[in-house]
């Protein structure tokens, strides 16, 4: 935000007050009151999960426990599995097969991205196979997969790559045409090499539509893996899961849920929170003018 | 020092239903070698594009346009042009000194002299305490310093300037025009300015040039019989010169109509 010294310097030039009022909008507005906002808010979402659970604990006295076991003895097979790291196995599994699915879907959607974004031709050639893939349910990639290759790990890793890749290269063509072509114009001006032109001023633009991009496919990424682990293979957390049904076992299934669901949130609002942050930092923050 | 000199600039542009648009039609003048040359012309004239054209943003269908320079041949290396748009256009992800050396990377200004220009570029708009800031956290007077600023850190031969006080509300524009004068009389800047406004022309230009409305040609050119540092708005023979060239202005205008 603003220091001293550049606090000093604006009322110099005159420039304090509206600087100031920008310095404060973009700082989070002084806690008043008592509890304090952020206590209020955090208290809110714990007490939302805390009576999700206790709905769930009603709900267990009222039905049979084979058909909604109750929350206690839930969250204690959910230790156990953790505590015998068998959850770290099975989920490092599931992890690898969307990080490399992922991995492979970034690193061709976004050349070609680009290339749909500024060449016209390509544009209308790639946008009925692109469009096409959207519209094609990841399950029915992660049938088609395993289909042609068989249960092998690259099923799995194309299943994944397959149905988030419409979508990464759909936000990164859209990006790309809306480039602001001022900013191009003045690296002309400033002759800035093809290199600074794409790192300094295209790329930087594209973050914003890469990043929702990738929200949105790490969410589906998830469910298409446990698809295919759910078809036959023998480990991952789509295998656990279908084991639990197997031996009708719901709280195993209920247990394997949960803490997939868990790290997930942690991935999702962790892990993209954070590289959103760090990536956006020149952008002051809207929440501080909520109410 | 050098100038930019314009020889008979034709420019057309093709319209939507297929015509022709001629936009420079003959346009041929010198700008002064040291301090601020106005381009004045009403708006659509062709200004902004002969601006585009100097600075190869653009082609000339006939004539050409040259910087000419006592320190350097000319044809041998490109010449070396800042430029100031009417809208800041900074890489709003990139701190303000980061923006200018943007400009000081491009330029292939060599990395030793970078902490000297930038200290003195930003020191001189009065920008130096937010060189580590980012600019969406200034205000658009500050954001137009720091343009004004990157197109004078790479040290031009000519700083091209593009009606950058447009877009500022009155009190901050008319800051900053001060400050500009100020800066290209110190630095002996010579700078090309284009605007529509006849009051900023004769406050900022040392030489006035007047264009016609479109197609653009010469109208007149005049030198500023004050110095630049010499321009009260309140001087009754200042009021005088600028009431004198609102009217060849006003004329230009009706003569159109």
């Amino acid at each position: 935000m603003i220091t001293g010294d550049q606090e000093k310097a604006l009322n110099i030039s005159g420039e304090t007050e509206s600087a100031a009022r920008e310095s404060a909008a973009a700082r989070p507005p002084a806690k008043r009151g008592f509890p304090s906002e952020a206590l209020q808010d955090i208290a809110l979402r714990v007490g939302s999960i805390v009576t999700l659970v206790l709905v769930w604990w009603l709900l267990s006295l009222l039905f049979p426990p084979t058909l909604i076991p109750n929350p206690w003895e839930t969250f204690a097979e959910v230790g156990t599995i953790i505590g015998t790291g068998h959850f770290f196995v099975e989920m490092g599994n599931t992890l690898r097969r969307v990080l490399v699915g992922f991995a492979f879907a970034m690193v061709v959607s976004i050349p070609m991205g680009i290339l749909m974004g500024t060449i016209r031709s390509l544009e209308s050639f790639f946008e009925p196979p692109v469009i096409l893939g959207l519209t094609m349910p990841g399950l029915i990639w992660a049938v088609l997969m395993i289909m042609f290759f068989g249960l092998t790990e690259t099923s799995a890793y194309a299943a994944v790559s397959i149905t988030i890749f419409p979508m990464l290269a759909i936000s990164i063509w859209q990006g790309t045409k809306s480039i602001d072509k001022d900013l191009i114009d003045m690296s002309k001006v400033f002759h800035a090499s093809p290199w600074s032109k794409v790192v300094d001023v295209i790329l930087p633009q594209l973050v914003s539509h890469i990043l929702a991009a990738i929200r949105y496919g790490l969410g589906l990424a998830w469910k298409v893996v446990v698809v295919v682990e759910m078809f036959g293979f023998s480990n991952g957390v789509g295998y656990q899961v279908v084991r639990g049904f197997n031996i009708f076992s719901m709280k195993s299934v209920l247990a394997w849920a949960i803490t997939f669901l868990v790290v997930m949130i942690v991935i999702e609002f962790g892990f993209i929170g954070w590289l959103e942050r760090t990536l956006t930092h020149w952008r002051p923050r809207i929440e501080a003018w909520r109410r | 020092m050098a100038y930019v000199h314009v020889e008979r600039a034709v420019k057309s542009f093709l319209r939507e239903d297929g015509r022709e648009m001629l936009v420079l039609d003959g346009v041929s003048f010198d700008t002064r070698e040291y301090g601020i040359t106005c381009l004045l012309g009403p708006s659509g004239c062709g200004k902004s594009t002969l601006l585009n054209v100097i600075s190869g943003l653009e082609r000339l269908e006939r004539g050409y346009v040259e910087v000419v320079s006592n320190h350097r041949e000319s044809g041998m290396r490109p010449p070396q042009l800042g430029y100031v748009f009417q809208d800041p256009r900074l890489l709003n992800w990139k701190t303000v000194e980061g923006n200018l050396i943007f400009a000081l990377r491009g330029m292939k200004v060599s990395e030793a002299e970078w902490e000297e220009r930038l200290h003195k570029y930003l020191e001189l708009v009065g920008l130096f305490e937010f060189r580590k800031q980012y600019p969406l956290y200034l205000s658009g007077g500050m954001r137009q310093r720091v343009g004004l600023a990157r197109g004078l850190v790479i040290e031009p031969e000519v700083l091209l300037m593009d009606e950058p006080y447009s877009k500022l509300d009155q009190l901050t524009a008319r800051k900053l025009r001060e400050d500009t004068l100020a800066i290209c009389a110190r630095l002996r800047q010579t700078a090309l300015l284009v605007t529509h406004d006849v009051e900023e022309a004769v406050y900022m230009g040392d030489r006035i040039v007047m264009l016609s409305s479109r197609p653009a040609r010469i109208a007149e050119i005049l030198e500023n019989p004050f110095p630049p540092l010499e321009r009260d708005l309140d001087d009754v023979r200042f009021i005088q010169f600028k009431k004198k060239l609102l009217q060849t202005v006003l004329k230009l205008v009706n003569q159109e109509v």
